[in-house]
């Protein structure tokens, strides 16, 4: 078995909620300090480790102790009992640019938030120019941080934090910030940490990336672990819970949405048949028919669909939208039909999830999770791995 | 498993040794960021002592019209040097603790987010106050050689006797500051109790010619009051304090260090969510 590079032991948390908030001397000589105040458990009896060279993600709702959970583990927070046991070198990213002074200059914010990262000077000195370079940020490392912008500022702080060449990195939420390019090459930098072997521990409830990075995971549930083990299975489970309250249709597909219009049926055509399939060849054309129905006349929807492989990963998701095929209102009974001339899939299992929502991708009027499970079969051309085929043309020369 | 106090303070300083670093960029922090945006900058550490002491030597001299207080065996007169040797390491004691009750309360978002040793917000402080009172201190020093009290032959005993002051005034600050998290009224008693201390101090007198027994005893040997005539001592009477005084700096400094040390790394663990 791998090494431990992270215990947690046991631990309880509980915050006192304060009634009235007594931060004042004259009430505590009064005597009337007494302790009003009600208990809440943020986390009880969390156990769990975490081996050394595994990506960890931990996933749960708002509330559900999730950020407690991170704080005690970075050594912020002192649980009630039980204990966290880390052995590596560790860096918690709960903040970018914590302790960044906007008087000072990127250079003297950069040895000093390294410094609150707990490195020497001696590496933070031969450290310095791939953290300005990573930043991208050479012609303003000069100039007080104040006259940064959003971005700048959140570019440097990143930079800092993943040049301080942690053996166990935890992260809460960090992927969400910054443009998609900056998102992009953090991802890119989690990935090589990943690939070299380092601990990564992920706090999110973006559940993509927790499907797609995560070795393994716990689910965490009103302070209490309620599930342990593949990420897959975890995140299927936890989707399924906050979909709760929304009706499970009988062929298996979950569905949410206010329902003013909803998705029936979907028929799936390979080649030029007529008669619908669930299976098809690499390479063949195919064409989708999703089949609507309306409660009242919508105006402006937005349809689209997504293919998942089984693993998880999202394969493409377009819309009507992407193409600016927006019909003023739809009403009745009706159907959106989609072809595309060949699809690139490579053998194996799939799942369609359609969707219906307003033009502004905000309100939803109906989600349907596995609309349709179809295969794959071995066509043209054959690949032996992945899940698309770019029609690769060799040569050996 | 409880530690003793002593191994707590002693895992303390490790843990601030091994984080020498942070203390180094913090206070060159407070030092660069202090007087940013002001046409003077650092010139304004000297007007405020100045203008106090102008202000004092007017109402003692030409109000009170009392005779400046005689440095023995210097036989120096002089109450504007007299008041600024007292004031300078004063200034230092209380602005030391006013500035890191407030630097533990402002670093919440520190706190909160990051874990490192929460000392080092109050120990840079004092380094980055200390540094500022080095350098006045050399004023003062210039400032008695033109008068001819050459104090050059006391600076060593005098340095250590500021270091001293700089450890009781840590002890004090780390204790206050980390007291200020859970109950505010800490800063503001602190201002009011920094200005009664400094009436109780031997600043604009001399202890030796109160009349009044209760102030005397305070002046002479209180915590302030024995720092602050001993650097009378030695920058103005130009002679080393007594071994009793001295012992008694000691026994102050290394005392107040410990329990302030000791009792910071009690409150310590529960700033994060007392901010």
């Amino acid at each position: 078995m791998a090494d431990v590079a992270l215990v947690v032991d046991h631990v309880t948390k509980s915050f006192r909620l304060h009634k009235e908030k007594t931060n004042s001397l004259k009430q505590l000589i009064a005597g009337k300090a007494r302790n009003r105040y009600d208990t809440f458990t943020a986390l009880s009896d969390v156990t769990f480790d975490v081996r050394e060279g595994e990506v960890f993600g931990v996933i749960g709702e708002n509330g559900s102790g999730k950020s407690t959970l991170l704080k005690c583990m970075a050594g912020i927070l002192q649980p009630n009992s039980g204990s966290v046991h880390v052995s590596k070198r560790m860096s918690a990213l709960l903040e970018l640019g914590a302790g960044f002074h906007p008087e000072l200059s990127g250079r003297e914010n950069v040895y000093l938030n390294a410094a609150i990262l707990g490195m020497s000077r001696r590496g933070i000195a031969a450290r310095f120019d791939e953290i300005v370079d990573f930043s991208g940020l050479e012609n303003f490392i000069d100039a007080p941080v104040k006259t940064y912008s959003t971005g700048m500022y959140v570019r440097l702080a990143f930079a800092v934090a993943i040049n301080v060449d942690p053996q166990l990195l935890i992260i809460d939420e960090i992927l969400a910030v910054g443009d998609v390019t900056f998102q992009q090459k953090c991802l890119e930098k989690f990935v090589d940490f990943r690939n070299e072997g380092r601990t990564i521990i992920l706090v999110t409830h973006a559940m993509n990336s927790v499907k797609d990075m995560c070795d393994r995971a716990i689910w965490l549930k009103h302070g209490v672990v309620t599930g342990e083990g593949d990420p897959a299975e975890l995140v299927e489970a936890y989707t399924e819970m906050m979909l709760g309250d929304r009706a499970r249709s009988a062929d298996g597909s979950l569905r949410r949405g206010s329902g003013e219009i909803e998705i029936d049926r979907v028929e799936m055509f390979a080649g030029s048949s007529e008669t619908p399939v669930k299976r098809f060849r690499t390479g063949e054309p195919v064409r989708l028919r999703l089949h609507y129905r309306t409660t009242r006349a919508v105006p402006k929807p937005v349809f689209g669909f997504e293919i998942e492989s089984l693993g998880g990963a999202t394969v493409t998701s377009p819309c009507t939208r992407d193409v600016g095929l927006i019909p003023d209102t739809v009403s009745g009974e009706g159907y959106v039909d989609v072809s595309m001339a060949t699809v690139p899939l490579l053998p194996g299992t799939y799942d369609l999830h359609t969707s219906v929502t307003d033009f502004n991708r905000q309100h939803e009027y109906d989600i349907v999770h596995v609309a349709l499970r179809f295969d794959v079969m071995t066509g043209k051309p054959y690949e032996s791995g992945g899940l698309v085929t770019m029609s690769p043309q060799w040569t050996v020369a | 498993m409880r530690a003793s106090p002593y191994t707590v303070a002693r895992m303390s300083l490790r843990s601030a040794m091994a984080h020498r670093n942070l203390l180094y960029l913090l206070s060159l922090k407070e030092l660069r960021t202090r007087y940013k945006k002001s046409v003077l900058g650092w010139a304004w550490s000297l007007f405020n002592p100045l203008s106090q002491m102008l202000i004092f030597s007017v109402i003692f001299l030409y109000v009170f019209k009392s005779p400046p207080p005689v440095g023995d065996p210097s036989g120096a007169r002089n109450f504007p040097l007299y008041f600024l040797s007292g004031l300078l390491p004063f200034n230092f004691f209380s602005i030391g603790i006013g500035v890191s009750i407030a630097g533990v309360q402002g670093g919440s978002g520190l706190i909160k987010k990051v874990q490192f040793p929460h000392e080092h917000l109050v120990f840079s402080v004092i380094v980055a106050q200390f540094v500022t009172l080095m350098i006045e201190m050399a004023i003062l020093t210039f400032a008695m050689l033109l008068i001819g009290n050459n104090m050059l032959p006391w600076l060593v005993p005098l340095a250590v006797v500021l270091t001293l002051l700089a450890m009781m005034t840590s002890g004090l600050a780390l204790f206050l500051a980390g007291a200020n998290v859970f109950y505010h009224d800490v800063n503001y008693l602190w201002s009011i109790l920094s200005q009664i201390l400094f009436y109780a101090t031997p600043v604009i007198y001399d202890a030796r010619t109160l009349d009044f027994a209760p102030l005397r005893v305070l002046a002479n040997y209180g915590p302030t009051g024995s720092f602050i005539t001993a650097i009378h001592n030695l920058a103005y009477d130009l002679r080393l304090p007594s071994y009793e005084r001295l012992s008694e700096l000691v026994i102050l400094a290394f005392g107040t260090f410990a329990i302030g040390l000791w009792s910071f790394n009690r409150m310590s663990p529960r700033f994060a969510e007392e901010m």
